[in-house]
């Protein structure tokens, strides 16, 4: 058979059709990218429809009461937009911190061999697993709006701490930057801890004899910040809330929208969390346990050293998935009035100017922006629990 | 249970992508009349076979369906008239429930010819969302719905107030703007439906609910114990409503505006659904004699028959009729006509003559 020559070389070839393909391929999308905006933008013109993104600097009229930074209705929507955000990184955070823990202990009791917890847990875990989350958003709401007394028959513990449907007042330091110090006296409890726990290991391989690590370990990392914590509490001058006409004064308020989304978020994820730890620890082999055992490890070393390890393996990517779930299922805040991005933004900024495009793209890039940078962080950290590979 | 608003957001970009413009949809040379009038809307509902009016979700008194879907209501009565002066029939009319913040993308993207659900003209909505505000049906302002048992009977009294109100609404804006003004404080709780704003303020989560006067005395029937509540009769602003249009297609709003105008100028001629017959056969009156058809061709000048505005009356009945039926005193919400009063009886309606 003859070697193809010239022209029919390049049309046979792998590569240039490859590349042809593609080219192709991405052609077409701009051009139907560039037929969308086009129309779009034809649409609006005709319809005499604004556009263009002015309107973030205008002042937005619209107040919220839940911000991480000063906001006044004389505010721009620029600035609500990031009260927005802000709101829904803060939801997030908890809700993921709360759902991690939650969904750990629920998937890890799921596997015990007392019956009734499995089973409870089980129960748990197929009813959250099995209702839409908007119900679940509303219903959590209503509940608590309607379980807790009106203000007028508040609860009150003492020490100035109040609980109505409006939220739970608690008395608030003048100068909370004072609180730093807890933090800062839990990393230096963290610090310790390492130098105390790298001698120890160092004094057992040399001398045989343990050390009190855990305990150790639990008086620097609990204690210091507790230490500092009542430092900071006495040094502090308390605004405690007192009853006005309508509602507390002073203080700072935890409202019920807030409560309710947390919470609904937390105990929704959590069910599928704890299916994913469930099936992690599945995944390690029964042959490595019993190994372990007959190495002569102690249970708990069994789960620290041989279980755990492994099952983060097969725990950590589809983890980054619920979180990421998470995060974009706090935008059914919005129907229980709590004030995050798709409410503030997507609901009175959309209506107020109408301009649901350009309202629309900021929407879906911050959202995609959160989303890919949870993404790459917890990609980063599964580089550390993966099996390291030559 | 209806769509996430990230869904609903979706959809309507992806309306407002997709929608052919309003001029696409004219049928060329549908109307061999008038052919230097483009009259797309109207050739559209004609090859439809109805009207597609978009209302309220559920306001009772304004846009309301019974438990068999039957609407009722002001904001319903003037579809019915407009589908009664097209198609003679005014049960040609299909209704598209949409919340405060679709609202305006139903309309723009086609979905509904028009928006009658009791909507606040106001200078941005008009100047930047490519819509026309084509007539009033309906005097509101906005005032507040508060617990007997706090006794509050004045706004002033409510500073440090929790009050719900619905996300994107011209009220948000309003009370907060008023809060301000008159120095006082409050905490506003924004839901994105009407019904769980007033169903959280119904458990006492906010101390009052916001809306405008004809509203609240609407949703006051909803709530768990509708006598324990009173509407604060003053009130903070002056929301004109009225039935919204697409900018782009001048006789559909020519024609929205003079059917409403037609039955606000029928009540004034004391033209009601009972003598309307009557009155075009025997009035002496040359304008009531116009409007009826009885006279002249006004009603092909708009493209429809010249009975059109007999029609509406006939089967919808006058402005004060509607009125009375579904949120004044024949109706649950017992609303006065107020400032809603013929300027012949100290209201502000008025409507421009008829020749």
């Amino acid at each position: 058979m003859s070697k193809r020559t010239g022209l029919s070389r390049y049309l046979f070839d792998r590569r240039v059709l490859d590349a042809v393909t593609q080219v192709a391929v991405v052609g077409g999308l701009c051009a139907l990218i560039w037929y969308f905006v086009s129309n779009a933008s034809d649409q609006l013109v005709r319809g005499g429809i604004a556009s263009g993104f002015d309107f973030l600097w205008r002042s937005s009229g619209v107040d919220v009461p839940v911000k991480l930074i000063p906001h006044a209705n004389a505010s721009s929507y620029a600035n609500l937009l990031l009260v927005g955000v802000l709101n829904t990184l803060l939801v997030s955070a908890i809700g993921i911190v709360i759902a991690t823990v939650l969904g750990f202990a629920i998937g890890i009791a799921r596997l015990s061999r007392n019956w009734l917890l499995a089973r409870l847990c089980g129960a748990f875990i197929e009813f959250v697993r099995n209702i839409p989350l908007l119900f679940f958003v509303l219903a959590w709401y209503f509940v608590i709006v309607n379980m807790l007394p009106p203000l007028r028959q508040s609860l009150s513990p003492g020490a100035g701490i109040f609980l109505n449907n409006r939220g739970l007042y608690i008395p608030w330091p003048d100068q909370p930057s004072r609180f730093l110090a807890v933090p800062a006296a839990f990393l230096a409890g963290a610090v310790v801890f390492w130098l105390v726990r790298r001698w120890a290991a160092a004094r057992r391989a040399r001398t045989g004899r343990g050390f009190p690590v855990g305990t150790v370990g639990g008086i620097l990392m609990l204690g210091l910040p507790l230490a500092a914590a009542l430092g900071a509490g006495a040094a502090s001058v308390w605004d405690v809330p007192v009853r006005g006409g309508f509602n507390f004064r002073g203080g700072i308020v935890l409202i019920p929208e807030f409560v309710a989304i947390v919470v609904a978020l937390a105990t929704y994820t959590a069910g599928f969390i704890a299916e994913i730890v469930r099936g992690g620890i599945l995944a390690v082999s029964k042959g490595q346990i019993e190994a372990a055992q007959a190495l002569g490890l102690k249970h708990g070393e069994i789960l620290r050293l041989i279980v755990v390890p492994q099952a983060m393996r097969a725990i950590v990517p589809p983890l980054t998935s619920q979180y990421l779930n998470l995060i974009k299922n706090s935008s059914f805040g919005a129907f229980i009035a709590f004030p995050e991005t798709v409410s503030v933004f997507l609901g009175s900024t959309l209506t107020q100017t109408g301009q649901a495009i350009e309202i629309a793209a900021i929407t879906l890039a911050i959202y995609l922006a959160i989303s890919l940078a949870v993404s790459a962080l917890m990609n980063w950290y599964n580089r550390f629990v993966a099996i390291p590979t030559r | 249970m209806r769509f996430a608003t990230p869904l609903i957001a979706g959809a309507l970009l992806a309306a407002l992508f997709n929608a052919p413009a309003p001029s696409l949809a004219q049928a060329p040379a549908a109307q061999p009349a008038a052919p230097s009038v483009p009259r797309p809307t109207l050739d559209a509902v004609r090859a439809r076979g109805h009207l597609e009016c978009g209302v309220h979700l559920g306001l009772p008194g304004f846009s309301f369906a019974d438990n068999t879907g039957n609407w009722t209501g002001i904001d319903v009565d003037l579809c019915r008239a407009i589908a009664a002066a097209i198609f003679g029939d005014a049960t040609k009319v299909r209704y598209t429930p949409t919340s405060v913040q679709q609202r305006w993308a139903v309309l723009t993207s086609n979905q509904v010819d028009l928006l009658s659900r009791n909507s606040t003209i106001t200078f941005s909505r008009d100047v930047t969302l490519g819509l026309d505000f084509v007539g009033i049906n309906f005097y509101e302002g906005q005032t507040f719905i508060v617990r007997r048992a706090s006794g509050v009977n004045s706004v002033r009294q409510m500073d440090g107030a929790t009050i719900c109100v619905a996300a994107g609404s011209t009220e948000e804006r309003q009370v907060q703007d008023y809060f301000q003004e008159n120095n006082m404080r409050l905490t506003v709780i924004n839901f994105q439906r009407n019904e769980d704003a007033v169903a959280a303020y119904d458990a006492e989560r906010c101390d009052a609910y916001t809306a405008g006067l004809g509203a609240l005395a609407g949703q006051r029937q909803r709530l768990r114990a509708p006598d324990q509540h009173v509407i604060l009769q003053e009130t903070i602003s002056n929301d004109p409503q009225g039935p919204v249009v697409r900018q782009g297609d001048a006789h559909w709003g020519d024609l929205v505006r003079w059917v409403l105008n037609g039955m606000i100028a029928a009540e004034a001629f004391g033209i009601t659904s009972q003598n309307v017959e009557q009155q075009r056969a025997s009035s002496r009156n040359a304008e009531v004699r116009r409007m009826l058809g009885a006279e002249g061709n006004f009603g092909q000048m708009l493209g429809l028959s010249n009975d059109w505005l007999f029609n509406a009356i006939k089967q919808v009945g006058n402005y004060g009729e509607s009125f009375e039926r579904t949120v004044g005193m024949q109706s649950p919400l017992r609303l006065e006509r107020g400032r809603n009063q013929l300027w012949l009886r100290g209201g502000i309606l008025f409507t421009p003559p008829f020749q």
